[in-house]
């Protein structure tokens, strides 16, 4: 018995070792830290499938330099601090050349500030605080999806030709949520110096019923709702917008309310009319790339790739051709060759930009609507494309944030 | 601050304002009644109870799907989804509990909380994480205007639904004999037990009724909500409040408390939009410094 239990653990023992040797030395390690567990996890895993698929393709050219690129994950449940740990863990011990993922803003801070001391390359995958690429950038954190000074100047760019005066913000009272509804409204008021806030309306993350807080909103009349919801939340409020008929009362605006989390969740049910933006949709735009895009990732995981898939495979792409461009396999050499990058993907062409790290994806606006193309649910009609250019903040703006 | 808010409440969007936190009373009500009902009979601060309400939710999500999105694809759930809750509730008290009433609170309490982490786990197994949504039967959808603001329809179904659980409530804990039976075993347990009536069963019942409410606000919630991991976190905490100032164990003060809670939002809301969900929370604090037992007597 006592024998068997002694094999039995240097099974597992070695079996450990295995997982720690199986990385050769002639590869390039890839850890990503991100929400596999909870509510979160819906976008996180698109963003490894998207990175995966990528790598496969570049690992079958023979890789990088003659080396493959190989990546590990650790699920930190939500958890800044478990997040940190694991961050740790896989560069102390799985020897990682580049971390990766973390949705959670508070994670990806910390990863953050962990990367600069050790000099290990980062790209925050998911992640909406503006702080990342902003007030807290550094010369070893990179921003491949978009934050919420970014959507706060879409949303103004978006909406600034149309005749919207007054205006009232609402959304979960969390980080994300006043972030995202405050730049929204700067670069708004910065845009149309006449507009007003009439108000706002704040609620906890996880409400269920919403008609509470947003029929007095009804009663004060605003010409258009920013809606400061993400995740979880967004379809509590679309349900309910459907439920009132609200579009009809204002204009309704929410960020990712056109991507397909939410409109594949509500099927047929989903409401018409909310304006919203989002960085990638699986139909548009109708370019041969992003169709082929479209159908490896169906192939391989039977289901359309959602934003997060755009963003792991961006990063995928990035890595391997910093790499190509430094040279050789050197933390420095790759910072410097990624800092004005120019990567292809299946929405064009994709510039890291130089002075905050900051990846220049388009945007697409649009609105909420039925298509006979997809009957099963809603989809984004009038799609306008926003260009990097147009809806970053300048470096201007990100240098004079950082400075203080 | 100006009188001007008093204006507020001469305008009609007031009694709009007062009806649609009424409806959300409903749902609080219905989940707080059975919590209070089993902390009242059977002594368990049952943390679980929210993942039992999630899980009635992803079921009312399954049997939709299974039947349609139609109207009988809506009672079918708002049936059988409770059913399937009390029907997993029954298994973890004959399997589980019934063998630890004994024990002290804090480890039942500890008992609990690991079930909510494990139900979580096991509806991340069967369900998955994706957003889910259960389709509004037709009957149901859209909304109807008073004094020109749209209410929807669903939330009038609630309000009927209210008034409806808590009469039924009434008539099983007032008029049967297992109610008596378990409001006597709320008082004195061991005295029950020595007058010959098996207390272990009535138990059953009572915690498996307990628990066939957290499933049926769960349905009832899933037609309004994204049916998802983590949608018991917000609720749970709610209902301790509203149990605790309603009085312990008392399903009289779970309405109550309700009603201030959802009363104290809605209408805090229309007084304060941007710190809203302040109201019920200082009107919790107001009334426990009054009565730190609770409104109403508590059986504990």
């Amino acid at each position: 018995m006592k024998r068997a239990m002694i094999v039995g653990l240097s099974v597992v023992l070695l079996g450990f070792l295995g997982v720690s040797f199986s990385y050769g030395a002639n590869t390039i390690k890839v850890g990503f830290v991100d929400t596999y567990s909870g509510p979160a996890s819906v976008y996180c895993f698109d963003v490894v499938d998207g990175f995966k698929m990528a790598i496969d393709a570049i690992n079958a050219k023979g890789g990088v330099l003659g080396k493959k690129i190989e990546y590990t994950t650790r699920d930190e449940k939500f958890n800044p601090a478990t997040g940190l740990a694991m961050a740790k863990e896989l560069v102390m011990r799985e020897e990682v050349d580049i971390l990766a993922g973390t949705i959670n803003s508070a994670t990806t801070l910390a990863v953050s500030d962990f990367a600069k001391k050790e000099k290990i390359p980062f790209l925050c995958t998911f992640a909406k605080s503006e702080k990342i690429t902003g007030e807290m950038g550094h010369r070893y954190v990179f921003g491949v999806a978009e934050n919420t000074r970014m959507i706060g100047k879409a949303t103004a760019f978006a909406v600034a030709k149309k005749p919207y005066k007054k205006f009232w913000v609402a959304g979960e009272d969390y980080e994300y949520g006043h972030a995202v509804g405050m730049a929204s409204w700067r670069y708004i008021k910065a845009m149309k110096p006449d507009a007003e806030l009439l108000g706002q309306t704040w609620w906890k993350v996880g409400e269920a019923d919403l008609a509470p807080y947003i029929t007095p909103i009804v009663q004060a009349k605003p010409d258009m709702l920013y809606m400061a919801t993400g995740g979880v939340g967004n379809l509590n409020f679309m349900k309910l917008a459907k439920a009132m008929n609200l579009m009809k009362e204002m204009a309704c605006f929410l960020h990712t309310s056109i991507e397909l989390s939410n409109l594949q969740a509500l099927g047929k049910e989903g409401p018409e009319g909310i304006m919203g933006t989002v960085n990638y949709l699986f139909y548009y735009p109708e370019t041969p790339e992003n169709k082929a895009f479209v159908a490896e990732f169906r192939k391989m995981y039977n289901r359309p790739p959602k934003v997060g898939a755009l963003y792991g495979y961006a990063a995928a792409q990035l890595i391997a051709k910093a790499y190509q461009k430094a040279g050789k396999i050197d933390k420095e050499k790759f910072i410097t060759a990624m800092e004005g990058l120019t990567v292809d993907s299946p929405v064009g062409k994709l510039e890291m930009r130089k002075c905050d790290h900051q990846l220049m994806l388009p945007m697409f606006y649009g609105v909420t609507q039925k298509s006979p193309q997809y009957p099963d649910f809603l989809i984004a009609g009038d799609i306008m494309t926003i260009a990097g250019k147009d809806y970053l903040p300048t470096c201007d703006e990100i240098m004079k944030v950082r400075q203080k | 601050m100006s009188l001007d808010f008093l204006a507020y409440f001469y305008s009609p969007g007031v009694v709009c304002q007062i009806l649609v936190g009424l409806s959300r009373t409903v749902i609080l009500f219905i989940v707080a009644s059975g919590l209070s009902l089993i902390l009242g009979v059977l002594r368990i601060p049952n943390i679980a109870h929210g993942s039992l309400y999630m899980i009635g939710a992803f079921m009312a999500y399954t049997v939709s799907r299974v039947v349609g999105g139609g109207i009988t694809g809506y009672w079918m759930a708002i049936i059988l989804a409770p059913l399937g809750v009390a029907l997993v509730s029954f298994i973890v008290e004959r399997g589980i509990f019934s063998r630890l009433y004994e024990r002290e609170h804090i480890m039942l309490f500890l008992l609990t909380f690991s079930f909510s982490l494990v139900f979580g786990d096991l509806v991340k197994m069967v369900w998955g994480a994706d957003y889910r949504s259960v389709p509004m039967p037709t009957s149901f959808q859209g909304s109807i205007p008073i004094f020109g603001l749209p209410f929807p329809i669903y939330n009038f179904f609630l309000l009927l639904m209210g008034p409806i659980v808590a009469v039924l409530l009434w008539l099983i804990v007032n008029k049967t004999k297992m109610g008596k039976i378990s409001r006597a075993a709320a008082v004195d347990r061991e005295m029950v037990g020595a007058v010959g009536i098996n207390v272990s069963l009535v138990f059953c019942i009572v915690f498996v009724i307990g628990c066939f409410l957290a499933g049926l606000g769960g349905a009832l919630v899933a037609p309004i909500v994204n049916v998802v991991l983590g949608m018991d976190h917000t609720l749970i905490m709610e209902c301790f409040l509203i149990v605790i100032i309603g009085g312990l164990g008392n399903i009289w003060g779970a309405l109550l408390g309700s009603l201030i809670f959802g009363l104290t939002q809605s209408l805090g809301i229309l007084i304060w939009p941007q710190f809203g969900i302040v109201f019920p929370y200082a009107a919790v604090i107001v009334v426990l410094s009054f009565r730190p037992t609770g409104l109403l007597r508590s059986t504990w």
